[in-house]
């Protein structure tokens, strides 16, 4: 084959554009830290790193719902154990009452005064509110729980108020006024205390009394249960942070993976390249400079 | 044989070698000159009379070497194929370009993408989740969309302008076309003058071979050769030049994106109108026009109408806003049928979305939150928006890689036949030097010999008959 000067330089031209490129490319990867800059670069990288990045806002999403979750559990626990020990003071008052030989009418009186005034603290607990809800109100649009005077509950039973803690879990953090406090309206902690308070000063308190304090009983076992299980499940919500957090990590490392650079390995290709680039260009300055002009006299 | 015919030998052959000295100064001159052919002083020895006949008195030896013709080297085979490869990479290159481009506006993979801007609306859903009674989080939804639908419209936006571009690049591209071909057809007039008048048009010839093919990596034109070394260009079956007339396209179609399934843009010849299948940077061009760009928009469009559906769908069924009402469509048309450009939130106020999934009691509304985190959760759909948008990035890097690759691959071939083109017409100056030493030696020979003749013609004029003076 003939060979001409501006074949020669044609083609150690093209070779040369072809490690610039290449040097130019790992240059650009390694200015940006980015491996992939463009869906064509790796389309499935691209498809991975998509997704990644939908699960990691997933993820953030989670956590905030987690911590929210942690809010109402906390916020019911503390209500129900201030309850609780609120129910525990009329469970004495009561007991003091049927005592009748040893009090006098007067502090009969002041022990029914002591009980409705416990009831209304007692009922302003049941309405305290989370970010302008009340807590043991379901799912009302309301701001009470209970009405303040007579006791009746007036939230809204439905769907339990849940949050989002996983792609595929929910979990429940509220409890409804009825779930913790009684479920009838009339044998319900408010009622029962109202009628404590009521019955408190009447002559013939003692047989109502042991009526009421059993009726008691059974409702603060029922508020027992309730706070065991708000603690339950405020367990498992710190244990989900935990997961949470490091699938947080674990997709944050696996985007750099997909997307960026593995610096060493980059560093180390583009000397590489350089080196070729570089005996390409002394291959082309030895082939293209002699022509017979310099042996001829 | 006359007495000074070894005279007029000797001039032939000073003249001849001259003239080789001289083509040899020419293609050294135009080593590096784009589209040059070298060429030969084509030597050839003047013979005797062939035809022995009665009184023919020739000797048997030549008269000399006439250097009339001067050759131009070139393979129209390999012209031909350099064509051929040259129109490809053209298109190849053009259409990398669009891909590349459309690319560039889906922003993929990034914190800026669509896919991003995804993520966060969903986010945002989940957040009304956490307290759907909060005006603030329900407000951050239509926010959230209104990001979204803006960086859709965005993308579709700028693969648009894209569109308008390319009409304008191929309408610049036609003009040039129509100019090239002009002076294609001049050319083609002035080497028949020459070629009939017996000069030599090699020159002129580079001249024209220069524009077929830039003609080639334009439109993909191909010649045939005619008469008197004229060529006809053609394209697409349709002949641009013929002889010394040449006939213009023109660019017909749709010039806007949004009527290029009724319109196709297109090339025909400007008069008659009839389509002309072109090749080259044109085929490319045209190539993103009417399916590269308008699939991408379509594929928008698709992605629009899914996230639409999937959202209203959940939106809409058994689902009641702050006031208790039922769901209404959440995203719709702003006008005419809903595509990526017309996307919009049709909500007016946060209070309409509907995040909860229990009906009100006594006209009372229920707090209930379901909805929106069962719509949050529409981002895990296989069918969804979500799994859409990305089928759509994956599907559109691998056309762009395998694109990009085939640049390559024809470019290695377009670079091949280039050399093998240069390698045949190319001007080597080795080649050059040994010609220039060889001529140069012919012509002191060619010299001598004169001496010789006039030194013998000298003995016999000057010292013969001298006997007895």
């Amino acid at each position: 084959m003939r060979i001409t000067q501006r074949a020669v330089a044609l083609t150690s031209l093209q070779g040369l554009n072809r490690n610039l490129d290449a040097v130019g490319k790992l240059q650009q990867q390694l200015t940006s830290g980015r491996l992939i800059s463009a869906p064509s670069d790796s389309p499935t990288g691209t498809n991975r790193a998509m997704q990644t990045r939908g699960d990691q806002a997933a993820v953030a999403q989670q956590s905030r719902n987690l911590t929210d979750a942690q809010n109402w559990l906390e916020q019911t626990d503390s209500a129900l154990q201030t309850m609780l020990s609120t129910a525990r003071r009329v469970r004495d008052l009561t007991v003091q009452g049927l005592n009748t030989g040893a009090t006098s009418d007067v502090s009969q009186q002041a022990l029914a005064t002591e009980v409705t005034s416990l009831r209304d603290s007692l009922l302003s607990l049941a309405n305290l509110q989370i970010q302008g809800r009340p807590l043991f109100g379901g799912v009302t649009s309301g701001g009470k729980a209970y009405d303040s005077s007579t006791g009746a509950w007036l939230g809204q039973q439905g769907a339990p108020v849940t949050r989002r803690v996983s792609d595929t879990e929910k979990i429940r953090v509220d409890l409804t006024g009825p779930e913790a406090f009684g479920s009838t309206p009339d044998g319900d902690l408010f009622a029962v205390v109202g009628k404590i308070a009521a019955d408190m000063s009447s002559p013939t308190a003692a047989s109502a009394l042991t009526v009421h304090l059993a009726d008691l009983d059974e409702i603060m076992n029922g508020m027992e249960y309730a706070v065991a299980d708000v603690g339950t499940r405020a367990s498992r919500v710190e244990k989900l942070q935990l997961i949470n957090f490091d699938r947080a990590l674990a997709l944050e490392s696996q985007l750099t993976q997909t997307e960026k650079i593995d610096l060493p390995n980059t560093i180390m290709r583009l000397e590489m390249q350089k080196v070729g680039y570089e005996a390409a260009l002394a291959a082309t300055a030895k082939a293209i400079q002699p022509t017979l002009m310099d042996y001829l006299r | 044989m006359s007495t000074f015919s070894a005279l007029n030998a000797a001039t032939t052959a000073l003249w001849a070698q001259r003239r080789a000295l001289d083509v040899t100064g020419q293609n050294i001159a135009n080593v590096n000159t784009e589209g040059y052919s070298r060429q030969r002083a084509d030597l050839q020895a003047i013979g005797g009379s062939p035809i022995p006949a009665f009184y023919s008195t020739s000797p048997g030896i030549g008269a000399g070497v006439n250097a009339e013709g001067v050759l131009r080297i070139r393979d129209a085979f390999l012209e031909g194929r350099g064509h051929t490869e040259h129109a490809n990479s053209a298109r190849l290159v053009a259409e990398a370009d669009a891909y590349t481009q459309v690319e560039s506006s889906f922003r993929e993979p990034g914190d800026t993408g669509i896919q991003s801007l995804m993520g966060e609306m969903w986010a945002a859903w989940g957040d009304v989740d956490n307290g759907p009674h909060e005006l603030a989080s329900r407000g951050q939804v239509i926010e959230s969309l209104n990001t979204l639908i803006g960086g859709v419209q965005f993308s579709y936006a700028s693969i648009g302008t894209q569109w308008d571009q390319t009409l304008d690049n191929l309408g610049v591209l036609v003009a040039d076309v129509n100019e090239a071909a002009e002076s294609v057809a001049k050319l083609n007039t002035a080497i028949q003058r020459a070629t009939q008048s017996g000069l030599p048009a090699n020159d002129l010839t580079d001249q024209r071979d220069l524009l077929v093919m830039k003609l080639a990596e334009q439109v993909g034109a191909t010649i045939r050769p005619g008469e008197d070394g004229m060529v006809d260009v053609v394209v697409g079956g349709m002949a641009l030049v013929s002889k010394g007339t040449a006939s213009a396209l023109a660019l017909a179609g749709a010039m806007g994106p949004d009527d290029v399934g009724t319109d196709p843009p297109r090339l025909t010849t400007a008069s008659g109108g009839f389509t002309v299948q072109a090749g080259g940077t044109a085929a490319g061009q045209l190539n993103a026009l009417n399916k590269i760009l308008p699939d991408s928009r379509a594929s928008l469009d698709d992605f629009a109408v899914s996230l639409a559906a999937a959202i209203n769908a959940k939106h809409t069924t058994g689902a009641y806003d702050l006031d208790g009402n039922p769901g209404i469509d959440i995203l719709g048309s702003s006008g005419g049928p809903l595509t990526a450009a017309t996307l919009s939130v049709m909500l007016t106020s946060p209070r309409q979305i509907a995040a909860s999934k229990v009906a009100p009691v006594a006209s009372s509304p229920a707090l209930d939150s379901s909805n929106a985190d069962e719509i949050s959760q529409l981002r895990l759909s296989l069918t969804g928006p979500d799994a859409k948008y990305r089928a759509m990035i994956v599907e559109l890097g691998v056309q762009a890689a395998v694109t990009g690759r085939n640049v390559g691959i024809q470019q290695v071939i377009t670079t091949q036949v280039d050399a093998a083109r240069e390698s045949v017409a190319g001007v080597n100056l080795d080649e050059e030097m040994t010609n220039m030493l060889s001529f140069q030696h012919a012509y002191s020979a060619a010299g001598r010999l004169v001496t010789a003749i006039d030194e013998t013609l000298d003995v016999l004029i000057n010292r013969t008959g001298l006997v007895g003076r």
